[in-house]
């Protein structure tokens, strides 16, 4: 399972343009944020303090988020080339058998995943931190990191079902553009949740990758908002709502509801995506050692 | 027998791939599949490696048989070396000794080339590789799914030399398919199969024999004169020029006998493996 892990990150490593394009979603939220949005909606933040700060932090957030779900679905596509150009063929021929095959898939998807959501990280950090003089904590670092890794495994697992349907590299290119560009609006990165109709808001309480963002905006933007809203606390709340750092399910969500519903949501994923797998492996070798 | 295949049948739909097949591959065999395009070669390869299961019929296995697959298109990744994909396949496998690699790429040949990625080897190139990945779990029967297609004759009489030598070498038992009908002629077995069906089976001598009819050219001074001396009728004849199709060397040497002073110049020619095949599958395209 190691060797067919190294193959994936290898293969994903090497084909630049492929990194590139799986890291677009990414990019266009951040350059759309510096180049179109920030003066904008600092404009409009202008008598909240450390507003600057609070937005970058904000959007650092939503754009791991996007990160995760497109560089995960990148590296999973590995699976639908090798199905189409009949590799998968010749693995299954191997001892390796196909739930460790499928699972070295998901664990190299979740690996680059957290990579690329490092890097993303880094270049994000190291850009605010010149022109905002951004910084962040110790303890911020480590639940970002921690945060990084549940991201991944969650993507990995959502996007390893919605790519089971897929049989084509045609057909894969044309859902990773969408998924490349709906995931900016559906995770609330390119406009804040609140400002949307009540159907776009189900939309994107509906989308897994919401649910780390605001996770991802909680760890990094909670020491900004306690200094920025500890004179008038009774609106806090609903700036936590509007920018969905946290959402609101009949009240808003605590951290620990949160990652709840992340952990509930990549279990099911996970069953859906490795379950049936699985089970077909286990009646072949029950069917092998009763004959 | 390593190998038995018992009313293989493999359906589609309505479409019926392969048709109540029965085939016998003894060990250290060397046996070759051949049919048009479309007659069921690749679905009965698969259905053989147990890639697929039979709508009917069934696959035997002898005991402790390691297959060993070289597809018909690349499984190889372009972007990696030669020597990573061998030994990235190589850990797939439970009991493949360490050195494995590093043996089969100096036995077919690949230690030029094994720093270089996979996608830019020429067609021959990477067709070795392929055999080399094929026989890294020391498998004691190799399936081929028409490994010389697009490679120029060099490299087809190599590959097919480089075949030959494991066969004998490591007592390996191979199979493969081909529409390379020359390439039958080495083979100990051969099977054509039309439509998923079984058309013939034996020696490539022995289908010649049967089913290619040899041809006798003659040019004569005289047509009309040696038509009445020879009893078989021609099956062209253009100017001075009769051509008659035989069924075995004797019967042509009568007829050159026979019209001796009549003749100018003849030409003879076996029956070959392209004539029994069209005899057989017909000469209408697919």
């Amino acid at each position: 399972m190691l060797a067919m892990m190294k193959r994936n990150l290898l293969l994903y490593f090497r084909n630049w343009s492929g990194v590139f394009f799986s890291l677009m979603g990414a990019l266009i939220s951040f350059v759309l944020y510096l180049v179109f949005l920030k003066q904008n909606m600092q404009s409009s933040w202008a008598h909240v303090p450390h507003a600057t700060l609070l937005l970058d932090t904000w959007l650092i957030g939503g754009t791991l988020a996007i990160t995760g779900i497109t560089t995960t679905l990148t590296s999973l596509s590995q699976m639908v080339i090798d199905r189409e150009k009949h590799i998968t063929a010749d693995l299954i021929l191997t001892d390796a058998g196909p739930l460790r095959l499928q699972l070295s898939y998901l664990l190299s998807a979740a690996l680059i995943g957290t990579l690329m959501q490092l890097a993303m990280f880094g270049i994000m950090l190291g850009y605010f931190f010149l022109a905002d003089h951004l910084t962040v904590t110790v303890v911020q670092l480590v639940n970002v990191l921690g945060l990084m890794v549940s991201s991944s495994l969650l993507a990995t697992a959502v996007n390893a079902v919605i790519i089971k349907g897929v049989r084509t590299l045609d057909s894969l290119s044309k859902l990773g553009a969408i998924v490349g560009t709906a995931a900016g609006f559906l995770v609330g990165t390119y406009v804040p949740i609140g400002i949307l109709p009540t159907f776009a808001q189900t939309l994107v309480k509906l989308t897994p990758g919401s649910y780390v963002a605001a996770l991802f905006r909680q760890f990094l933007m909670y020491d900004w908002l306690d200094v920025a809203f500890r004179h008038s606390p009774a609106t806090r709340p609903r700036f936590e709502k509007l920018m969905g750092i946290r959402l609101d399910w009949f009240g808003l969500l605590t951290q620990h509801a949160t990652y709840h519903i992340i952990g509930l949501i990549f279990v099911g994923a996970l069953l859906l995506a490795v379950g049936p797998i699985g089970l077909r492996q286990r009646q072949q070798w029950r069917r092998r050692h009763e004959s | 027998m390593l190998l038995e295949a018992k009313q293989l049948t493999q359906t589609f739909g309505s479409h019926v791939a392969v048709n109540g097949l029965n085939l016998q591959i003894a060990r250290g065999s060397f046996t070759a599949l051949l049919g048009p395009n479309g007659a069921g070669k690749s679905t009965t390869m698969n259905l053989l490696i147990g890639l697929t299961q039979p709508t009917a019929g069934q696959v035997i296995y002898g005991d402790e048989a390691r297959i060993g697959v070289v597809f018909q298109s690349s499984v190889l990744d372009e972007r990696l070396t030669v020597g990573e994909n061998l030994q990235i396949r190589a850990r797939q496998y439970r009991h493949v000794a360490p050195n494995k690699v590093a043996e089969v790429s100096t036995e077919l040949g690949l230690n030029e080339f094994i720093h270089q990625r996979y996608g830019t080897l020429s067609g021959g190139q990477k067709r070795r590789v392929d055999i080399a990945r094929a026989l890294l779990n020391d498998p004691n029967i190799l399936f081929l799914d028409e490994p010389t297609t697009g490679l120029d004759i060099q490299t087809r009489s190599a590959i097919w030399k480089l075949l030959q030598r494991l066969q004998q070498a490591c007592q390996l038992t191979i199979v493969l398919t081909t529409h390379y009908l020359d390439e039958a002629d080495a083979a100990d077995n051969v099977y054509v199969i039309d439509q998923g069906k079984l058309v013939a089976t034996g020696t490539a001598t022995a289908i010649k024999a049967r089913y290619a009819k040899a041809v006798l050219q003659l040019t004569t001074r005289d047509v009309e004169q040696l038509r009445e001396r020879v009893t078989v009728r021609p099956t062209q004849c253009r100017g001075n020029q009769l051509t008659f199709t035989v069924p075995n060397s004797q019967v042509a040497l009568d007829i050159l006998t026979a019209t001796r002073d009549l003749i100018t110049t003849f030409e003879f020619r076996p029956g070959t493996m392209d004539d029994a095949f069209l005899a057989l599958t017909g000469k209408e395209m697919r």
